[in-house]
């Protein structure tokens, strides 16, 4: 077959193969979004049905009424605030030191940062809990969110961005007699600020997801986020599928809008864990 | 009266030099102290955090302490009773099988993926985005939707399975299906992730490579072999890394499906660990497999880092 007739064909045929991949791999959110809003009789019918006949808002009326999800929720949204707060606070410090200044012990820091993104925090969660409850903090917020004070993907990404600061600048500032700290504040935060919406939007996905820390540092359902509100509400309700989903909705709906909203930059953030930009 | 002058001018000469040096030196250490005032929140952090509790995770694997009794010293007793565990060695095998089911069709997933969205077409960018919403999702969510497509009566993956006549499906509950059950979600979820670090790996090869092989007549596969794929090797060491230590990792799914069962068809390593610890309150014992577990990914990542250096090399 010539080539002018192949080449429109496969465009076609990739746009169909694109298209159907879509539905696929989207199926699953769009069956928990379907499932939400069904009555339980309806998700239970022995005839299957992909989509609710009414759109029915029960469930997530039923889901705040049941159980404590709206402390969930609050909790999550506390707890998460918090991390995200903190990483901000500490990752660029801990950065701009590891890229612009020389002091001893420095680069068995930076090597250390680097050995912990390599320890995967179940080997850790036994004394980390230990510690914890030596310290009187299990079951309390700052047991949930100390932790994750830092972290060391986000002191690195930081490093690398601050790197490609020009130190003329830094320098500049140091020649008109500007405190470190003013030099820091006025000159290396607003250059890197691209970074640090990057830097918020992983600590957030990755601080709103936690569960199993949130699940062993819980003993009561007052401090509960949603993950592990979730978890335990499948536990006691094991045939409420559609309260679940409903539950499982609200759970998801944060990220996926911040998602749909700074895709580029939550795109490149991924990337850039990788050292890409 | 000379030499008292003389005298003082030398001592004024040192003070002197010896002001301009300390002021020299205190410039340099004014610099030294911020950065150290700077770093010191990360040595606390790290100390406290990571630092410390990985002593600990060994100290603490010497005992057999059950957290409301007192500690007792036992030495390697842990270790030598771990190696006869057979709860434990089958953990150890059902981690092995989910990290690799997972991880090896991802790479070959995602790679292809990213070699589609490389180029430009109509739609990229949406295409792009749909694509990704697995990733955003919150893996707990992800869990409970899982659960519910996999429901042997009305859950749609059993329902798809009798579409093409595969009857009497029960993911869940049989410990032959149980694990690739877990597998299948698990690469539905992180597949977009490594997708979007190969496309940039791709698109920070500079295309002159592409248009001097093109000028030299390669056609696109060999372009895709000689050009692409060599140049995407440290991309795809760093997809192997992170790739096979989160799979290690996973709990979410396994606790909220099959809380590591049928039998202990799903329980994994992390599984292990938090129901010694924390459901028989065995610290010394899930310590000790805590250890284990490290030493794994270690020697996972010495291989992967001498693959590295082999690939560098040749």
């Amino acid at each position: 077959m010539p080539r002018s007739i192949t080449r429109p064909l496969s465009a076609i045929l990739g746009q169909c193969a694109l298209f159907a991949g879509a539905i696929l791999i989207t199926t699953p959110a769009l069956y928990m979004l379907s499932a939400s809003f069904m009555t339980n009789s309806e998700l239970f019918s022995a005839r299957f049905q992909l989509l609710p006949s009414t759109l029915y808002w029960g469930n997530y009326v039923e889901v705040f009424a049941r159980f404590n999800f709206m402390r969930y929720l609050s909790n999550s949204v506390f707890v998460t605030g918090v991390i995200v707060l903190l990483n901000l606070l500490f990752s660029p410090m801990v950065g701009y030191s590891l890229a612009k200044f020389d002091y001893p012990g420095k680069n068995i820091l930076l090597l250390f940062i680097l050995a912990t993104v390599m320890v995967p925090f179940t080997a850790i969660l036994i004394p980390l809990f230990l510690i914890v409850r030596g310290l009187g903090w299990v079951n309390t917020y700052q047991g949930l969110i100390i932790p994750f004070a830092m972290s060391a993907f986000g002191i690195f990404l930081m490093r690398q961005f601050i790197v490609s600061v020009p130190d003329d600048y830094i320098d500049a500032a140091r020649i008109d007699g500007a405190s470190e700290f003013r030099i820091y504040f006025q000159i290396v935060l607003p250059l890197i600020q691209p970074a640090l919406i990057t830097l918020a939007i992983i600590v957030f996905v990755a601080s709103w997801d936690e569960f199993l820390w949130m699940l062993v540092v819980t003993t009561g359902d007052a401090l509960r986020t949603l993950p592990i509100g979730l978890a335990k509400f499948r536990e006691q309700y094991q045939t409420r599928f559609e309260l679940m989903m409903a539950g499982s909705v609200i759970a998801a709906a944060p990220v996926v809008i911040m998602f749909l909203a700074l895709q580029r930059r939550f795109l490149q953030g991924m990337a850039g864990l990788s050292g890409l930009k | 009266m000379i030499g008292t002058s003389q005298e003082q001018h030398l001592r004024n000469q040192s003070l002197h030099q010896r002001r301009r040096g300390i002021l020299g030196n205190t410039l340099e250490a004014q610099k030294k102290r911020f950065g150290l005032i700077f770093a010191l929140p990360a040595f606390f952090f790290f100390g406290a955090f990571y630092l410390y509790p990985l002593f600990q995770t060994f100290y603490v694997s010497l005992f057999s302490w059950g957290l409301l009794d007192a500690p007792r010293f036992l030495g390697m007793a842990n270790y030598s009773r771990l190696f006869t565990d057979r709860e434990f060695i089958n953990s150890v095998w059902v981690s092995f099988v989910y990290a690799f089911g997972v991880v090896v069709p991802i790479w070959f997933i995602a790679l292809g993926l990213a070699l589609i969205f490389n180029r430009p077409f109509p739609g990229r960018q949406a295409y792009l985005t749909v694509y990704y919403i697995p990733a955003v999702i919150s893996l707990t969510v992800w869990s409970l939707i899982w659960l519910l497509m996999y429901n042997p009566t009305f859950g749609l993956f059993s329902v798809a399975a009798r579409a093409v006549g595969i009857t009497g499906l029960r993911m869940l509950d049989d410990p032959s299906t149980a694990m690739p059950a877990m597998i299948i979600l698990s690469i539905w979820k992180g597949t977009p992730v490594y997708m979007v670090i190969f496309i940039a790996g791709l698109r920070a090869i500079p295309t002159d490579y592409y248009e001097a092989a093109q000028i030299d007549g390669a056609n696109a596969w060999q372009r895709l072999l000689y050009i692409t794929l060599p140049l995407l090797r440290p991309v795809f060491l760093y997809v192997m890394v992170i790739s096979i230590i989160e799979a290690f990792k996973v709990f979410t799914p396994m606790y909220i499906l099959t809380n590591g069962g049928p039998g202990s068809a799903t329980r994994v390593l992390s599984m292990f660990i938090f129901q010694n610890g924390f459901q028989y309150l065995k610290m010394g014992y899930a310590s000790a497999a805590s250890v284990i577990f490290l030493l794994i990914l270690l020697a996972l990542a010495i291989v992967q880092f001498r693959l590295l250096r082999f690939q560098q090399n040749d």
